[in-house]
């Protein structure tokens, strides 16, 4: 009998040996994978500078022995939490950071409080960033401060950037940040105007559950978790690509729920009105144009980004009034665009490279 | 080794990201429908209304089992929350005067290092 064309019978033994040991590492693993918690993330060394409800202000401690004049602000999305810039030793943005000599602040968050429902964008944007910048001036003794937004966040520095715009803010730079919110096809449709009654979602609930926001993140992509949970029992036996598949699960699963008060206006202004892109955007009476942004500005954008698509993203270097711009776009994905192997070749030296000489 | 395309694993999971590919798009293509926005949040609204009716029902049982109050409860962790936030002005405060009389606190802020790093192409080092 013949061997049906390209199949290598030669190779079988040693492949069905190799099956076998993977099988019982698998089994092995597998044990171990439900009897550990995975790796410690965000352990680079920190002192809470100040926090006050859902939000904290982190000073991480100089790993250099000398640094950069002007200090980093980095202001997380409201969704998730900042250790996905704070991974673990070797795939930490912060860390990086630390060492290329910059001196790091991160404007995080917690869940929060049912008693701040009522929390606004005007406290997002007039109080809780201008604060922080004011205590990381007052920390570090420098006037000015480099801003470092990521998705939500990049938005809300937006906002902060183009109503103080008469500084402190340096430098801007934005990841992956969304301006025009039509683009966002599969969250706009979610929340069409015609079917979704957010005042009434709004009034029920409080404070947005994180279960809604996390299964609206996963219904961009529903069949994704089945077919990474089949990679991980493939790959079980790998001992890097479960740390891997641990830290970004747990990230991933560890949203955020949302301020009430804070998604009716995002809700409005921005998914329904798309009021940032119409240059209509306004937070607590004073108008937020782009164009009033004219400070060095850097964004860097995903190639395969499935949550902020591109064309949700583009046309936000056009509108931003700096001279001194530039987008720059980069292989991988929303997540992966920031963390993990692919950003430590990627964006990490770019930026380093862009905002190195813009820093002293 | 066996070359990957005749490798049944290799092709499984090719398979496996196929289908996953395949289905996600079917997918994003009927959510991206009217008639999906208009079910899902009928849905998500129902939810919303059973859950506040749920809440409220829970608020009277635990008050008639003499029970703090969820009103109650914020009613603290509101006062908690003040007071967490007046010790951290006092400390803030405390670390300014310490700072200006130039009295060391045994923290970082007197270890940290000088602002005088130039960029690799300035300074001609390469970190």
């Amino acid at each position: 009998m013949n061997a049906p064309a390209g199949l290598d019978f030669a190779g079988i033994p040693e492949r069905i040996q190799s099956e076998v040991q993977r099988a019982i590492q698998r089994s092995i693993k597998g044990v171990e994978y439900f009897s550990t918690s995975g790796p410690t993330l965000g352990s680079t060394p920190k002192d809470v500078l100040h926090s006050r409800g859902t939000m904290s202000l982190y000073h991480y401690r100089p790993m250099s022995d000398e640094i950069y004049r002007i200090p980093i602000l980095i202001v997380m999305a409201t969704t998730n939490r900042g250790y996905i810039l704070d991974l673990v030793p070797g795939q930490s943005f912060i860390e990086f950071l630390l060492k290329r000599g910059y001196d790091v602040y991160m404007l995080d968050w917690s869940a929060p409080r049912p008693e701040e429902k009522s929390l606004r964008m005007e406290d997002y944007v007039l109080d809780f960033i201008p604060d922080c910048i004011r205590r990381v001036q007052q920390d570090s003794g420098e006037q000015d401060v480099s801003v470092i937004g990521y998705c939500f966040g990049g938005v809300l520095s937006l906002l902060y950037g183009s109503i103080h715009k008469d500084g402190p803010m340096k430098n801007l730079i934005c990841f992956t940040t969304p301006i025009d919110f039509r683009e966002m096809k599969l969250f706009s449709n979610f929340s069409d105007r015609r079917y979704f009654d957010v005042d009434r979602l709004v009034d029920s609930v409080g404070n947005v559950p994180p279960e809604m926001i996390l299964s609206s993140f996963e219904m961009l992509r529903p069949a994704s978790r089945a077919a990474s949970q089949i990679q991980l029992w493939e790959n079980i036996w790998n001992d890097e690509f479960v740390k891997s598949y641990r830290m970004f699960d747990r990230w991933a699963t560890d949203t955020l729920p949302l301020a009430g008060e804070y998604f009716r206006t995002i809700t409005k202004d921005l998914m329904w009105d798309n009021k940032l892109f119409n240059d209509t955007m306004s937070v607590g009476g004073r108008a937020a144009k782009l164009e009033d942004i004219k400070v060095p500005f850097l964004h860097a954008v995903a190639e395969h980004d499935h949550i902020v698509p591109y064309e949700a993203a583009k046309h936000l270097i056009a509108k931003i009034g700096s001279e001194d711009k530039e987008e720059v776009m980069l292989k991988g994905g929303h997540v992966s665009l920031v963390a993990g192997a692919n950003a430590v070749k990627r964006l990490w030296p770019k930026l380093d490279s862009w905002l190195g000489k813009r820093s002293t | 080794m066996t070359d990957k395309s005749n490798d049944p694993i290799a092709v499984w999971q090719k398979m496996v990201g196929e289908m996953e590919k395949g289905f996600n798009s079917f997918a994003n293509q009927a959510m991206s429908s009217p008639e999906f926005s208009q079910a899902v949040n009928r849905a998500g609204g129902v939810a919303a209304g059973a859950q506040k009716q749920l809440g409220e029902l829970m608020e009277k049982y635990l008050v008639s089992m003499n029970l703090p109050s969820r009103e109650q409860v914020i009613g603290l962790a509101e006062r908690l929350q003040s007071i967490e936030g007046q010790i951290g002005e006092i400390k803030s405060m405390l670390s300014q005067m310490a700072a200006s009389s130039g009295v060391s606190q045994g923290s970082d802020a007197a270890l940290r290092p000088p602002r005088t790093k130039r960029p690799p192409s300035e300074g001609g080092e390469q970190t």
